[in-house]
């Protein structure tokens, strides 16, 4: 794993290292892909993946409003918020 | 050189589900803002997801209509990204077992018709809407969309022109309203569309590089924008240059095409299945019920109206063009034996008074009874074709019916021979000269006879019974 | 009277004898909670909802539940409506919830008083609790030693008696180790059982709730209270859930117990061997007998946990992006800056490796080599259990190869060192079985875990088999001395 890979996965998950950690997390995400990487070994042709340990179908729900709208504790709770919206910076599409 | 266009388009339909996708959240239009959005639509910690198995059914529907093979196991995944209106900072799609697989729409050109592939189709949640300029340095967030469902159905690469990628649009808008799988109302965002577009050769096999168009959702704007582009397009290959891969924005102020800013960076959006939400099975006998219970489509309206009501081929074609027009006509039908006569009106006066006002027939104050009742007015002779069209306009700006219309302002056909002889003979007997031309061969006057019976009884007498006495007394 | 060290059974006995009042008692957990603040298992107090709720509880009515009065403690990641909820993150510092979760509400609803939320590792990913923002937490058998994690709070409050019993979440151990470091028994339930809704998500697949607490029997009295299908969970289950007191005292009599052949101890400490040795004597005496078993794949349990888990973290973390809750940077030129700088600011290291790593393991590329290939050897790792479970009804292992170690002595060179820490504990997320954790003794004066994982939905026979071997032996009796607390 280079820098440049650290790089671009950082921006995928928007997230920044302090330039004095970098080189540890670099390392430790080597190491750690190494353990994963340790399953190359095992074959697994013609396995399906379990990607839940239920193996059942989804429950679902009826057209039906019920609505718990908590308007003002959602926005309370943001860091930045008016009357009726959500602040963000401007965004320039 | 001669150039060839190549357009895909991956259109995105509003189901019209009274709730969201995963949740309970109401999706009505026109909410205040961040009032539609309950704690999963807010994307909180710890909430999850609920499948609404009527937007299931809804794509299952438009998947039967356009002979699709429908996956009967449909996995949701995650798409990743981050955006300020996607609360999760995922968004819940299908990726690799989409609902709807295959299946084709037939578009109408001028002349011809030409089949359009459909690739796929699948359901995903919509985004909130951001509002940039309405507040100083800040871009505000309403969730009220988020989490509505979508079908976003995949066209192949085979529109060639704007006018076609119209004509698929129209076609598509005209299928999803008549399925009732969504409103297709447009200017609400109902009905949009990306657009890929790329230009090669006549004759090469490969297909240049494309852009990809955002988010059009007009028919006129999909029409520029597409053509703004085919010609930028062109433009840089005749420089010998290179188009570049990207996304870009229509301008409609501008009437042009620019690259979007947010969506510079490359994007990697590591798809994986929605642990959150275990497979969806639709069973055989969910599938045979959407289709016993599936609505009359264009074609087969066109054909009852021409075998049961009598109607011609072009006014079956009309009214069946549209899924509100041909709703009306089919309520009102109800009403009325006067099918043609209700046509003709529908076709006539009536499409007039929309176009006008550019409103929908449902959102205006007519209905079908009351036109129903008007056109049985007209047709009993207790009003005149005449009237009929001012009772018409009256209709349209109150909420009376043509026979409170009638009462209240005397309209009521005069239909009495008697009476009517009377207000003739009243004629003769105050134009002798022009009774004198006509009887001398001057035949063009008797227009004017039944123009001065019409004013004198103020439009209200009947023209056949005015016709038939004058020339009897004309002699 | 003295309620601390009591069990949920004797504390239900004093109430109901009138020995002690619902808010007295209450009161004295508080109280508790005060006097070893410096064990650091709370982050938030309830004293102010907590106390009113005390005094509303009505011990009288005749469907009164066994938890009514009955003081818990719920682990910080849990949403609690109006109280606070921080998962122990700078980024949920100052989260105030407008809902509770599930089985937060169902022990409430059962007349139980949550007194306070718990500390843990930073959203559960840990197993020493030292990733929390708000510090570590103190073994209570020794000071400066880890509690084990991430419900390390929880495990905490149990083991000094602070409450008789407490929530947890266990992904890859986070119930059963935190149990075993402090000498308390706990249970991850199977994936499924209880709901997970308004549990803040780690890794969706491998999460549960579960209850840690003093004895097997107190286990069963709060899994009962919490299990069951709920319309907001869909991926929890509709399966009846029966009165898991209704067996617990079943005699062991011909119990097959499967001895993990892949598993081998001769690598651990030998006091911890003999420990696990003298284990199976107990259930020998008790008519159980004894297989070994093979479950090939379980080796690769480790790194196939360590793709997973962190592969569904990177995802679920995505929403701490500081716009409609949480933490938010200041000083920031644009939305990609406002995302990168309160999460950078908000999260721990940690969280940010673990973010990474999933990153990468869903990215265009690796998908296939890392996410999908660990899912395949999950499969293979259920087979092993589905397998197995043919032939044995329960399966034994240590429930870490370690005894509690001292802060900052593991982990902090080779994050891998403290993942194999969980070697034991998460195949049975893997596969969604149920596992419990309970003393069998002490080594170096620290307590060391026995696990027993049972099959899908059998928590019953692990309830029972713990139960009978807690009234044959006394080590779940043991307390810790607080020395310097």
């Amino acid at each position: 794993m280079d820098q440049e890979t650290v790089r671009t996965i950082c921006y995928l998950a928007r997230l920044e290292i302090d330039q004095d950690k970098s080189e540890k997390i670099q390392q430790d995400l080597e190491t750690i892909i190494e353990l994963i990487g340790s399953l190359q070994t095992i074959d697994t042709s013609n396995i399906e993946p379990l990607y839940s340990p239920l193996e059942m179908t989804a429950l679902t729900h009826e057209d039906l409003e019920n609505s718990d709208n908590k308007k003002d504790k959602f926005l309370e709770n943001a860091a930045l918020s008016n009357k009726d919206y959500f602040l963000v910076p401007r965004v320039v599409e | 050189m001669i150039w060839e266009t190549v357009i895909g388009l991956e259109t995105h339909v509003q189901l019209s589900t009274k709730t969201k996708l995963f949740s309970r959240a109401s999706t009505a239009f026109g909410a205040s803002p961040n009032t539609n959005v309950n704690l999963i639509d807010c994307g909180l910690p710890g909430v999850l997801p609920s499948v609404n198995k009527e937007a299931f059914y809804k794509a299952i529907r438009f998947g039967l209509a356009i002979d699709a093979k429908i996956n009967q196991t449909s996995i949701f995944d995650r798409k990743n990204y981050f955006y300020a209106d996607l609360p999760k900072g995922y968004q819940i799609t299908q990726m690799d077992l989409p609902i709807v697989l295959g299946g084709s729409i037939e578009i109408l050109l001028d002349d011809s018709a030409k089949t359009i592939n459909i690739t796929r189709a699948h359901l995903e949640e919509d985004a909130g809407k951001s509002i940039h300029d309405e507040y100083e340095g800040f871009s505000a967030i309403d969730l009220n969309r988020a989490g509505t469902p979508l079908l976003e159905i995949v066209s192949e690469p085979e529109i060639s022109s704007a006018k076609e990628a119209v004509a698929y649009m129209k076609a598509m808008h005209q299928l999803v309203t008549y399925l009732d799988v969504s409103d297709g109302n447009m200017a609400q965002g109902s009905l949009r569309c990306d657009a890929n577009v790329s230009i090669r050769k006549k004759g090469d096999a490969e297909l240049g590089t494309r852009t990809e168009i955002k988010n059009i959702n007009s028919f006129k704007f999909i029409e520029k924008a597409i053509n703004f582009e085919i010609k930028r397009q062109i433009k840089i290959l005749e420089n010998g240059e290179k188009v570049t891969q990207e996304t870009r924005l229509y301008d409609s102020s501008k009437d042009e095409t620019r690259p979007m800013r947010s969506k510079e960076f490359a994007n990697d959006y590591r798809y994986f299945p929605e642990p959150d939400l275990l497979p969806v099975i639709i069973s055989d006998q969910e599938i045979q019920k959407i289709r016993d219970e599936f609505p009359e489509l264009p074609k087969e309206k066109e054909a009852r109206y021409q075998g049961e009501l009598g109607l011609s081929e072009y006014d079956s074609q009309i009214i069946s063009s549209s899924k509100s027009m041909a709703d009306f006509f089919d309520a009102a039908v109800k009403k009325t034996k006067n099918y043609s006569l209700l046509s003709n009106w529908l076709i006539g006066e009536i499409s007039a008074y929309l176009n006008k006002e550019q409103i929908d027939i449902h959102a205006s104050t007519l209905t079908a009874d009351k036109v129903a009742m008007l056109i049985n007015r007209i047709d009993d002779q207790t009003i005149s074709g005449k009237i009929g069209k001012s009772i018409f306009e009256e209709m349209c700006v109150s909420r009376s019916t043509p026979d409170e219309i009638i009462e209240s302002k005397g309209l009521k056909q005069i239909s009495d021979d008697g009476a009517i002889e009377e207000i003739i003979m009243t004629v003769i007997n105050e134009n002798p000269s022009q009774v004198e031309a006509y009887l001398s061969g001057k035949d063009k006057l008797f227009g004017f006879f039944v123009g001065q019976v019409m004013k004198l009884t103020e439009g209200k007498a009947n023209p056949k019974a005015v016709n038939s006495i004058l020339k009897d007394k004309l002699k | 009277m003295s309620v601390q060290f009591k069990s949920i059974t004797e504390l239900r006995a004093m109430l109901d004898n009138k020995l002690i009042s619902a808010p007295e008692l209450t009161q004295e957990s508080f109280q508790l909670a005060k006097k070893y603040k410096e064990l650091n298992c709370f982050v938030t107090m309830n004293e102010e909802l907590g106390t009113k709720n005390a005094n509303t509880v009505d011990l009288n009515d005749k469907n009164a539940s066994t938890l009514a009065g009955i003081p818990l403690a719920q682990k910080d990641l849990f949403c609690t409506e109006g109280l606070r909820t921080t998962c122990s993150s700078k980024i949920l510092a100052n989260f105030i919830p407008p809902y509770t979760a599930t089985a937060v509400k169902k022990l409430e609803d059962a007349g139980s008083i949550t007194i306070g939320k718990t500390n843990m590792d930073e959203f559960a990913m840990g197993s020493s609790n030292e990733t929390s923002y708000f510090g570590n937490v103190h073994n209570p058998w020794k000071k400066g030693y880890v509690p084990g994690g991430s419900s390390g709070g929880s495990a905490a409050a149990v083991s000094a008696g602070i409450v008789p019993a407490a929530t947890g979440t266990d992904t890859g151990g986070s119930i059963r180790q935190p149990a075993a470091h402090c000498g308390i028994t706990g249970l991850k339930p199977t994936y499924g059982r209880i709901s997970r809704w308004g549990m803040i998500a780690f890794a969706s697949s491998l999460d549960q709730a579960g209850p840690l607490a003093r004895t097997a029997e107190d286990c069963a009295i709060l899994l009962n209270a919490m299990s069951g299908h709920d319309s907001k969970d869909t991926t929890s289950l509709s399966s009846n859930v029966p009165d898991f007191l209704e067996d617990i005292n079943q005699p062991l009599d011909g119990l097959k117990i499967g001895i993990i052949k892949e598993f081998d101890l001769s690598d651990l400490d030998s006091e911890v061997q003999a420990r696990f040795e003298d284990s199976k004597k107990i259930y020998e005496n008790l008519g159980a007998h004894f297989v070994e078993v093979s479950l090939p794949n379980i080796s690769a349990s480790v790194p196939t946990y360590y793709s997973i888990a962190p592969a569904e973290c990177s995802s679920n973390l995505s929403r701490f992006d500081g716009v409609r809750f949480g933490y938010r940077a200041e000083d920031i030129d644009d939305l990609n800056d406002l995302y990168i700088k309160s999460r950078s600011e908000g999260f721990g290291d940690e969280v940010k490796r673990r973010i990474l790593i999933g990153t990468y393991a869903l990215s265009t590329g690796y998908y296939d080599a890392y996410y999908k290939k660990a899912q395949q050897v999950r499969r293979l790792i259920k087979n092993d259990f589905d397998n197995i479970f043919q032939s044995v009804d329960i399966l034994m292992t240590p429930t870490s190869p370690n005894t509690a170690f001292k802060f900052d002595s593991k982990g902090m060179q080779n994050p891998v060192e403290l993942y194999l820490e969980d070697l034991f504990t998460i195949s049975s997320n893997l596969a969604g079985l149920p596992a419990i954790s309970i003393p069998h003794g002490q080594v170096n004066s620290l307590p060391v875990g026995l696990q027993l994982i049972g099959n899908f939905l059998r928590e019953d026979q692990l309830l029972n088999a713990s139960h009978i071997f807690q009234q044959n032996s006394d080590f779940h009796l043991a307390q810790p001395s607080l020395e310097g607390f």
